[in-house]
C-alpha cells in the first residue's frame, strides 16, 4: 500500500472555484452587467415616475353638470392649467359622449349629479384616468370647487375660504424607535431596492449555475472533469465560483449606492431636483453585514438546488422546464413583498422571513424597515443555514447520479433512489 | 504495486436497469506494458475503463490500482484517463484548459503552466496556446484532450478509444506518445474496436464482448496458439496437383478447406491457391507429408499467423464483429 500523497497544489474544489471565478470576471458580460446593472435599476424606478409626473397639459373634457353651479367654475379653473373643458348640454346621452372618447375628439368626460356641490358622486371617464398625476389634480380641482360653492351657499366670504382650504403640511417619518427618522418614502424606497437587488443576484447567480452545470453536461466537459475530481468537489466549486463573482458584483453595487448617495446632492443637482428633505434612512455597518449574509445564504440554498436541476436535465430547453417551478418560488416573495412592506411587525412578515424560500429575499427589507427583532433575525437565519445545509446535501447526491446520465429525465423515483446511493 | 501488476481487476460486474454492461470480468495488465482492452461497441470497455477511474461504481468484484490504491481520489494524482466522451470548455484559452487540468491533479499553478506549455510544443500546437479551445479543430482538440490526459505524469494511463476521431497522422503522433510513456516506464492501458491500432501497439490484450472476457494474453503468444489451431496456404504447381490434393480434404481428416473469406491470406482469384483449417489436433506436419504422400506437388506451404482482426472475428463471433466495424451502438 502506498499512501496517498499530499497535492503540491490547491485542493480540487478551489481550482475549480477559481476558474469559474476568472472566466466570469473576464467576460465582457461581466463589466457590461456590472456598469448597466444598476443604471437599469434606477431607470426602471425613474423612467415611470418621470413619465407619471408629467400632468397631462392638453387634455381636453367635455362636462356634464346636472348641478347648474360646479361646471362653470370648474372649467375656469381646468383652464388655468390648460385643460380644454367645454360644457356640453345635460340631455347630451353618455353613447354620444363615448362615441366622441372614441373618435379622439375629446379625452374624456366628467359628470357631475345634480344634488353636487351637497353630494353625490362626480364620475369621470376618459382615456388617461390612468394617468395618476392627472386625475389626482382632476381631483383636488373638483374637490376645491365644491368645497369653495358650499362655502360660497353657506355666506362665508372667498378670502375666508381661501385661508380654510390652505394646504396642511404632513410629513411622514419612518422610525423605529431610534432618533432624526428618515422620509417614509425613502426607507420604503431603500428597502425595496434591497429586496429587489437581492432577488435579481440570486436569481442571476442561481441560474448561471444551472446553466454551467447543464453546459458541461451537454459539451461533455464533465466526464474529463469527473475523472479528475469528485463530483461533490465539482458542484461545491462551481456554487462558490460563481457565488465569488456575485458577490464581487453586489460588492460593486454597493460602492456605487454608497458614492451616489454620498454625492446625491450635486447628482439631483444636475436634473435640477431640489436634494433637501430627502433624508436617507441610516444604512449601518450591520445592516450591510446583514444584507450580504441573505445574499449569501440565500444564493447557496437556490444554487444548490439549482445544480441538482441542471445535473437532471440534458439540454439548457428541458432545463428551462424543470427550473419554472422554482423559479416560482423565488417570485412568491416578490409578490408578496408588499405585505412585508406595509406591515413589518405583523404577523404575515414573520411567517414569511421565517420560510427559507422567501426569507432571503424579504428579511434584509424587514429589517432595515424595522420590522424585525434580533431575535427574528437570529430564528431567520438559523433556519435558513440549516436549511442551505440539508439543500445541499441532498443536491449533491442528485448531483452526482445525474451529472453522468443522459437522455431520460429521471422520475421523482428513482430521485429519491438517488439519494439513497 | 511490488508483483509488477498496474491494474488488478477482480470479477468486476455492472448492470444498468435490466442490461448487464459487464459481467463477472478479470484481468491483470503487467507495470509498463501497452494493453489492449479490446470489443466491440458495447461491449462493456468503457465501462470497465470508466470503473477504473471511479467515475462509477462496479455493483460487484473489486479493482486495485497501482500500489494497491483504489480507484479514486486516492490514485487520481497516479492515473491519467482521456475519456470516450471528450469535452473541453470551450471558451478557455488552450494553454489555461491544460494548466487548470494539471492543478486539478494536484499540480501547483506554476509548474502546471511549465508542463502544458511543452505538451503543446510536443505536440505542434505552441502557437495557439493563446487562441480559446473553440478555434481549434476537432484533431487539434483531442491531442490538446490527450495532453491533459497526461499533463501530470501519470504512472498508469487509461484512454478510451483514443484512435476514434483522428487522422492518420495524428495517430502516428498519438501512437508515438505512447511508446514514450512505455519506454518512461508507465503503463497504458487503452480501449479500441480498431484491431489494426491495437496489432501495431499493444502487448498485451483482453477481449471483451456482451460483457464478458473472451480472452487475454500477451498478443504473440495469442497469435501463435490462434496460428496452431488455424490454417495454412497453399499453393499448387499445377491445377492436376491441386486436384490430387483434394482428395487428400475430402475425407476432412487432415484439414478442411476453407470458404473464401474477405482478408483471408490467398488469393481466391487464383485456381492454384487455397487456404485451408487443420483438423482438431492435427499437426501442420501432418498435412504436409499427406499432401506429400498424395503426390500434390507445393509452391507453397505457409502456416498463417492469423491478423489480430481474424482472431478477433473468430472470437467475438462474425455477426458481433461486423456490428462492431459499422460502429453503431447496439441498444440494450
Amino acid at each position: 500500500m502506498r499512501a496517498a500523497p499530499r497535492r503540491a497544489g490547491l485542493p480540487a474544489w478551489m481550482v475549480i472555484a477559481r476558474r469559474e471565478l476568472i472566466e466570469r470576471v473576464r467576460t465582457p458580460w461581466f463589466v457590461i452587467v456590472t456598469i448597466l446593472g444598476p443604471v437599469l435599476m434606477i431607470a426602471s424606478v425613474v423612467v415611470p415616475a418621470l413619465l407619471a409626473s408629467n400632468v397631462d397639459t392638453s387634455a381636453r373634457i367635455a362636462i356634464v353638470d346636472h348641478s347648474k353651479i360646479v361646471g362653470p367654475a370648474l372649467v375656469s379653473k381646468l383652464a388655468a392649467v390648460q385643460w380644454k373643458a367645454e360644457l356640453v348640454p345635460t340631455e347630451t346621452t353618455e353613447a354620444e359622449l363615448l362615441h366622441r372618447v372614441r373618435d379622439d375628439r375629446i379625452d374624456g368626460f366628467l359628470v357631475i349629479p345634480a344634488q353636487a356641490p351637497r353630494g353625490g358622486a362626480v364620475i369621470y371617464q376618459g382615456d388617461n384616468a390612468t394617468n395618476d398625476r392627472s386625475m389626482r389634480m382632476l381631483g383636488a380641482l373638483v374637490m376645491q370647487t365644491e368645497l369653495e360653492l358650499r362655502g360660497l351657499a353657506d355666506g362665508l366670504s372667498p378670502a375666508r375660504i381661501d385661508a380654510l382650504l390652505a394646504p396642511v403640511d404632513f410629513q411622514p417619518r419612518h422610525t423605529t424607535g431610534e432618533a432624526g427618522g428618515s422620509s417614509g418614502v425613502a426607507a420604503l424606497i431603500v428597502g425595496y431596492a434591497v429586496m429587489f437587488v437581492l432577488y435579481i443576484a440570486i436569481v442571476l447567480y442561481a441560474v448561471n449555475v444551472l446553466r454551467s452545470v447543464v453546459q458541461e453536461k451537454t459539451n461533455r466537459v464533465v466526464e474529463i472533469m469527473i475523472a479528475a475530481a469528485k463530483p461533490r468537489a465539482l458542484m461545491l466549486g462551481k456554487i462558490l465560483g460563481v457565488g465569488a463573482v456575485g458577490l464581487l458584483q453586489i460588492s460593486l453595487w454597493t460602492a456605487m449606492a454608497v458614492v451616489t448617495m454620498t454625492f446625491r446632492g450635486s447628482i439631483l443637482g444636475v436634473f435640477g431636483v431640489e436634494a433637501a428633505g430627502w433624508s436617507v434612512p441610516p444604512l449601518a455597518a450591520v445592516d450591510i453585514v446583514v444584507v450580504l449574509l441573505y445574499f449569501l445564504l440565500g444564493y447557496f440554498f437556490y444554487a444548490s438546488i439549482y445544480a441538482a436541476v441542471g445535473a437532471m436535465v440534458s439540454s439548457e430547453q428541458e432545463a428551462q422546464q424543470v427550473q419554472a417551478p422554482i423559479a416560482m418560488l423565488l417570485v412568491i416573495p416578490v409578490v408578496c413583498v408588499r405585505l412585508v412592506s406595509s406591515n413589518p411587525r405583523g404577523g404575515t412578515a414573520q411567517l414569511l422571513t421565517l420560510i427559507p424560500f422567501s426569507s432571503p429575499v424579504l428579511m434584509p427589507m424587514r429589517w432595515l424597515l424595522g420590522g424585525a427583532t434580533l431575535g427574528d433575525l437570529l430564528a431567520s437565519l438559523a433556519i435558513l443555514v440549516v436549511s442551505t445545509l440539508i439543500a445541499a446535501r441532498v443536491a449533491a447526491k442528485i448531483y452526482r447520479v445525474g451529472i453522468l446520465m443522459y437522455g431520460k429525465r429521471p422520475s421523482l423515483r428513482e430521485l429519491l433512489r438517488w439519494l439513497r446511493y | 504495486m511490488s508483483d509488477g501488476v498496474a491494474v488488478r481487476v477482480t470479477g468486476i460486474s455492472k448492470r444498468f436497469g435490466n442490461h448487464v454492461a459487464v459481467d463477472d470480468v478479470s484481468f491483470e495488465v503487467p507495470t509498463g506494458v501497452i494493453y489492449g482492452v479490446l470489443g466491440p461497441n458495447g461491449a462493456g470497455k468503457s465501462t470497465t475503463l470508466r470503473m477504473m477511474n471511479d467515475i462509477i461504481a462496479p455493483d460487484r468484484g473489486t479493482i486495485e490500482l497501482l500500489d494497491g490504491l483504489a480507484p479514486g481520489t486516492a490514485a487520481a494524482p497516479f492515473v491519467g484517463f482521456l475519456p470516450e466522451e471528450r469535452g473541453l470548455y470551450p471558451k478557455m484559452r488552450v494553454l489555461e484548459m491544460l494548466a487548470f487540468m494539471g492543478e486539478l491533479r494536484g499540480l501547483t499553478g506554476r509548474e502546471a503552466k511549465r508542463r502544458g506549455g511543452s505538451w503543446l510544443e510536443r505536440l505542434g500546437l505552441s502557437q495557439w496556446h493563446k487562441n480559446r479551445v473553440q478555434d481549434l479543430s476537432k484533431g487539434m482538440q483531442q491531442k490538446v484532450q490527450f495532453a491533459a490526459a497526461l499533463i501530470h505524469d501519470p504512472e498508469l494511463v487509461i484512454l478510451d478509444e483514443p484512435w476514434s476521431g483522428l487522422d492518420p497522422i495524428n495517430a502516428d503522433v498519438l501512437r508515438d506518445v505512447v511508446r514514450e510513456q512505455k519506454a518512461a516506464g508507465r503503463t497504458v492501458v487503452f480501449s479500441t474496436h480498431q484491431m489494426e491500432q491495437a496489432e501495431k501497439i499493444c502487448e498485451h490484450i483482453c477481449i471483451i464482448a456482451r460483457g464478458k472476457k473472451v480472452l487475454e494474453g500477451r498478443l504473440p503468444e495469442v497469435k501463435r496458439a490462434a496460428a496452431a489451431a488455424g490454417r495454412v496456404a497453399l499453393g499448387f504447381a499445377s491445377v492436376a496437383d491441386r486436384a490430387r490434393a483434394a482428395r487428400v480434404f475430402d475425407d476432412r481428416a487432415l484439414a478442411t478447406v476453407r470458404a473464401a473469406q474477405p482478408g483471408d491470406e490467398v488469393d481466391v482469384e487464383d485456381p492454384l491457391a487455397l487456404e485451408v483449417e487443420l483438423a482438431s489436433g492435427v499437426d501442420s506436419q501432418a498435412l504436409l507429408a499427406g499432401l506429400l504422400g498424395a503426390g500434390a506437388a507445393l509452391h507453397r506451404f505457409e502456416v498463417v499467423t492469423p491478423s489480430l482482426h481474424q482472431i478477433f472475428v473468430e472470437r467475438v463471433g462474425r455477426h458481433e464483429a461486423q456490428i462492431a466495424l459499422r460502429s453503431e451502438e447496439p441498444t440494450p
